[in-house]
């Protein structure tokens, strides 16, 4: 077996580590400058502007044609969420009365262990 | 032994087979990683205790025959989902503290609705974090409870514990969490207040989006995601490499939106005036001086984190008022402090040796 030195697959590993980390070295240099910021800033302020401006006529538009906007469909995907949420609750309700039937509702869905361990020997005192 | 190129002339035929094979299997499993799902993540059992909007709590089904007086809550970080903390079985420090025997809680996050931009920093520290440890006392019948806040969670279980000192707060454990803003360079220049219209932003888009969250994350370090492309094609062959690749991958890039009022608050309050380490930090009226935390606190930070740099950590043990303190300087990086093979060698036997003896 080659040692890995002289192996050019490990070479190139290797090439790809130093590559990685001389580039990011090179453009974090880079990016701590305030004109970075103030480039980065800039375009980043006009992208926002422009998704603003966007995103207004989309929803004026979707009106018009009577379809759902995506923020309604995300509003709808995030109710459908809470509705599954709420059934999962109903349903470990449900499984916890079904092991218990004398049990209150608000107590644990299964047996739970006793809060009796303590730590080993070698583990520090409480303080 | 060939002396101009040093290379073991009889390796040559066994190294270029290997190669070949390589290669054909880079073919194959090519073909897989396009038609198949990663690996299921967070899949240790769980219950949903609450959901509130933004904020999910959740209770992990015990798997030890006897658990510790004290339960834990874990305060997940805002910008990114609490499955990093159970990824796959036996890569899961959520698991991990099961079977060591503790009683877990988390504290995890969705993506904030479009109503709920109006999230304050009020609303997590004084409203959320409090309503969790009342169900966590609720639920486990315990009025002490353990907290372990991972990265911004840490931030946030600061602060919840310096304006409640007085308890129920049993142990803090914060993992990576920035003190000193100014000295996460790249982040504190991003978001340098002579160029950065925060107000602009947060009243144009409401919640702030993930796709710019993660592409700050990734301007950290711009070069890294080509390279891993790159990597994972040299290592397709090998399904070790390509679960682990996938789990990390879709974690890192599973980012969650910030609600548009609490990052204002961040930039402002953190970036730009640096008030945490400053002291004069306050939520809702309320001082959030780190001298007024006591109780016994560890904070794990990561030798060569590029997120939150030891420069940005260092100080919080330092400042906190506690006598029982301790801070753990470990090998690897922001995620690899807390999740992969790492962890389970390093953080999490340490972790646990440090809590249990306070547990009981």
């Amino acid at each position: 077996m080659a040692d890995k030195g002289n192996d050019p697959f490990a070479v190139w590993q290797t090439m790809l580590g130093e590559m990685e980390k001389g580039f990011n070295a090179f453009a974090n240099k880079a990016m701590t400058s305030p004109e970075f910021s103030k480039t980065m800033n800039q375009a980043g302020g006009a992208t926002a502007g422009a998704q603003k401006q966007f995103f207004e006529m989309m929803e004026k538009y979707l009106v018009g044609m009577n379809m759902p906007s995506r923020a309604q469909m995300v509003d709808m995907a995030a109710r459908l969420q809470s509705i599954e949420a709420q059934l999962a609750e109903i349903k470990a309700l449900l499984v916890q009365g079904r092991a218990s039937p004398g049990a209150q509702a608000t107590g644990p869905a299964t047996p739970r262990p006793p809060r009796t361990k303590r730590p080993p020997e070698s583990s520090g005192a409480q303080k | 032994m060939n002396a101009a190129t040093g290379l073991a002339l009889a390796s040559i035929p066994e190294r270029i087979q290997q190669e070949v094979q390589r290669a054909i299997l880079r073919s194959i499993k090519g073909v897989e990683y396009f038609t198949t799902s990663g690996p299921s993540l967070g899949v240790t059992p769980k219950d949903l205790l609450s959901a509130r909007g933004t904020m999910n709590l959740y209770h992990y089904r015990p798997l030890a025959d006897e658990v510790y007086r004290v339960p834990i809550l874990i305060v997940m970080a805002t910008t990114n989902r609490g499955y990093i903390l159970d990824m796959v079985p036996g890569q899961s420090f959520i698991e991990f503290l099961l079977r060591q025997g503790y009683d877990v809680y988390m504290l995890d996050w969705t993506a904030p609705r479009p109503e709920e931009k109006s999230l304050r920093m009020e609303d997590y520290v004084l409203d959320f974090i409090p309503y969790c440890i009342r169900r966590v006392q609720e639920d486990s019948g315990e009025s002490d409870v353990s907290v372990i806040g991972y990265c911004f969670g840490g931030v946030l279980s600061l602060l919840y514990g310096s304006i409640f000192h007085d308890g129920p707060m049993k142990n803090l454990i914060c993992f990576t969490t920035p003190i000193d803003f100014r000295k996460m360079e790249l982040f504190s220049n991003f978001s340098d207040r002579r160029y950065f219209d925060v107000d602009g932003l947060v009243d144009a888009v409401g919640n702030v989006p993930p796709e710019m969250i993660l592409s700050s994350f990734e301007m950290l370090r711009p070069a890294s995601r080509a390279i891993s492309q790159v990597q994972l094609w040299d290592n397709i062959w090998n399904d070790e490499y390509v679960k682990s690749y996938r789990m990390f991958d879709r974690w890192a890039t599973d980012t969650l939106p910030l609600a548009g009022e609490y990052f204002r608050t961040i930039t402002k309050d953190l970036m730009w005036d640096n008030k945490l380490f400053g002291g004069t930090m306050s939520v809702g009226g309320h001082a959030c001086d780190l001298a007024s935390i006591r109780v016994p606190i560890l904070h794990a930070v990561a030798e060569h984190d590029h997120i939150v740099p030891y420069d940005a950590a260092k100080h919080l043990i330092p400042m906190v008022g506690s006598a029982d303190k301790e801070e753990v300087i470990l090998k690897g990086g922001h995620v690899s402090l807390v999740a992969g093979a790492n962890a389970v060698r390093r953080l999490w036997p340490k972790l646990d040796s440090w809590l249990a003896g306070r547990s009981t």
